[in-house]
């Protein structure tokens, strides 16, 4: 058997085992359902479907699952130099891109199912109880936090890789956290406004970040004007059109997924265990 | 079966191995000897590819930088301290492990067996107590039965009987033709143990030859005390022709330095000639003395 498959079955079963999957599911599930309620009980639920809560879902979905995502990926390789594990599983017939590939295949999936439990869960009990409308929406959303939790855990390993223990990992980490979702918003993008005020410059500062690239593929999943973007989607009608921007918003996420993972497998592979 | 050139390891700009070079052969037990901070874990972490180093090592022909893993496939690996995943049980750890290894599951119960800790595969490792953790890795580093045994102070932190149950397990090793290293600092295991001694000092290699030929050696000389019934005059000049160094007076007692091999025959001698020994006792060099020795011949040497 693979050693990076035997390092992948360990971490999906550590996630299970020790109940974070399913503490995070729960809590991923609760949030979407009383936000499908809260707009319940103004009639939304029932004339619109799940479009309105998709769209409550999508701030504060883009809070949670970065700061999972980055968190255990941070407390993975740090974690295991810290109590001294990384030179008793390095003693053993695994190359270091194996171990850390495997950790962050078992990472992904045992995000993946929080999130398609959690998320996909609750949308299939609001589709059972009547709330058809805007589903697609939806479940667009939940492979969308999926595609970011990869693209956030493989920055997590990175700082994992780069400190020296678990607790500098994890404040690094949540560092990381706050300026891909708070600090972006209101610092980098007023920044690049100010310094050329285009839709061209904007759509950049959205490709440099993963989370704005997911906002915006989650908002393109429930509008179809991307006038409602601003200057923004001005640009992106114009300039690239639906099909464009998918692609090259897609493109950033697989080089966010792809990249921090490369890094860190060859940092990895040059550092002492 | 392992061939270590020119291996040399800095951290920063200091170094920490410098030029060792040896080879271990099949069957063969090897201890390597130093004090604290000599090299001895740096040099024994370069040879499982988990520091980056300069030099070769070959483990049965096989580039231990190029091939790490293959490399390691033949190699089982006690830490000084080992440590495990501490929310898994001692059976999930060896199945672990096992599968890593390639080792059938079976293997992976029959080792918890051998190492005695079948009442405790229930147990979290990290409940279990420093001795049962060292068991644990022992039995890890046995699954697949590697061709070399690696052990880093292994009788650190032991009682008498664990170290006794280890130096028989290092024995029975042998007999089954595995090649075994293993670092101590403690001086008085070595000639039970190894057949060969490896000798660091400031990462650099001072010695390498037998034990035997160790325990003959200045360096790693006894402080033999006799308490005689008399004579004691008349003795200690012949002591002291006998080895080679000053005797001294302690009270009632008579220190003689000497190599290790040489005491019974001091005491013989003595009593051939008809000196009536009341009592005697034995002290061992340690490490840290027999290395300094090493240092003070090299330096008269030059």
């Amino acid at each position: 058997m693979n050693a990076a498959y035997v390092v992948y079955r360990k971490e999906i079963r550590d996630a299970v085992k020790s109940r974070w999957l399913a503490a995070f599911a729960i809590t991923f599930a609760v949030v979407a359902t009383l936000i499908a309620l809260v707009q319940g009980q103004g009639g939304a639920l029932g004339s619109q479907g799940l479009t309105r809560t998709t769209a409550s879902l999508v701030n504060l979905g883009l809070m949670l699952v970065p700061l999972l995502a980055l968190v255990l990926g941070a407390a993975s390789i740090a974690g295991e130099r810290e109590r001294g594990s990384l030179a008793t599983l390095m003693s053993q017939p695994i190359t270091s891109t194996e171990l850390l590939l495997g950790k962050y295949a078992g990472l992904t999936a045992a995000l993946w199912l929080a999130i398609g439990l959690g998320f996909g869960g609750a949308g299939l009990l609001l589709a059972f109880v009547g709330a058809t409308a805007g589903l697609a929406a939806y479940f667009g959303f939940v492979l969308l936090s999926a595609v970011l939790a990869s693209a956030l855990l493989g920055i997590g390993m990175l700082i994992s890789v780069l400190s020296d223990s678990r607790l500098k990992a994890i404040a690094i980490a949540v560092l990381a956290w706050f300026v891909f979702v708070i600090a972006y918003d209101l610092g980098a993008i007023a920044v690049a406004l100010s310094l050329t005020p285009s839709g061209r410059m904007l759509f950049l500062t959205v490709l440099a970040n993963p989370v704005e690239s997911v906002r915006i593929l989650s908002v393109m999943g429930i509008e179809t004007d991307l006038d409602i973007l601003g200057p923004l989607g001005t640009y992106l009608t114009d300039t690239l059109g639906r099909a464009g921007t998918v692609g090259f918003l897609g493109a950033a996420l697989a080089a966010w997924t792809v990249v921090p993972v490369a890094i860190a497998a060859w940092l990895f592979n040059t550092q002492d265990s | 079966m392992l061939t270590a050139t020119r291996l040399g390891k800095h951290y920063g700009k200091a170094p920490a191995l410098t030029g060792v070079s040896f080879e271990l052969h099949p069957g063969e037990v090897t201890a390597i000897i130093g004090a604290n901070g000599a090299g001895k874990t740096t040099l024994i972490k370069c040879l499982l590819g988990l520091l980056q180093f300069e030099g070769d090592v070959l483990i049965n022909g096989i580039d231990a930088r190029k091939k790490p893993k293959d490399a390691r496939r033949h190699i089982g690996y006690v830490a000084q301290t080992p440590a495990f995943h501490p929310d898994l049980t001692v059976s999930e750890t060896m199945v672990f492990y096992a599968a890593l290894r390639e080792v059938p599951v079976e293997e992976a119960r029959e080792r918890i067996a051998s190492v005695n800790l079948d009442g405790e595969q229930d147990k979290l490792a990290g409940a279990l107590s420093g001795g049962m953790r060292q068991r644990l890795a022992l039995a890890v580093a046995l699954l697949g039965s590697p061709p070399l045994l690696i052990l880093d102070e292994p009788t650190s932190g032991l009682d008498i009987a664990s170290r006794i149950e280890l130096r028989e397990l290092v024995t029975s090793q042998r007999t089954a033709g595995t090649s075994v290293l293993l670092s101590t600092h403690w001086m008085e295991d070595v000639p039970y143990i190894a057949d060969r001694a490896l000798v660091l000092d400031n990462g650099r290699l001072v010695y390498d030859g037998s034990t035997t030929a160790l325990a003959g050696t200045e360096a790693a000389g006894s402080r033999l005390y006799l308490r005689l019934n008399g004579h004691s005059k008349e003795v200690a000049p012949r002591i002291s022709e006998l080895t080679g160094h000053e005797v001294r007076r302690s009270g009632d007692w008579l220190v003689a330095t000497c190599p290790p091999a040489q005491k019974a025959a001091i005491v013989e001698s003595l009593v051939a000639s008809g000196v009536h020994v009341l009592d005697f006792r034995v002290e061992e060099a340690s490490v840290e003395e027999a290395v300094m020795r090493f240092r003070r011949q090299q330096g008269d040497g030059r």
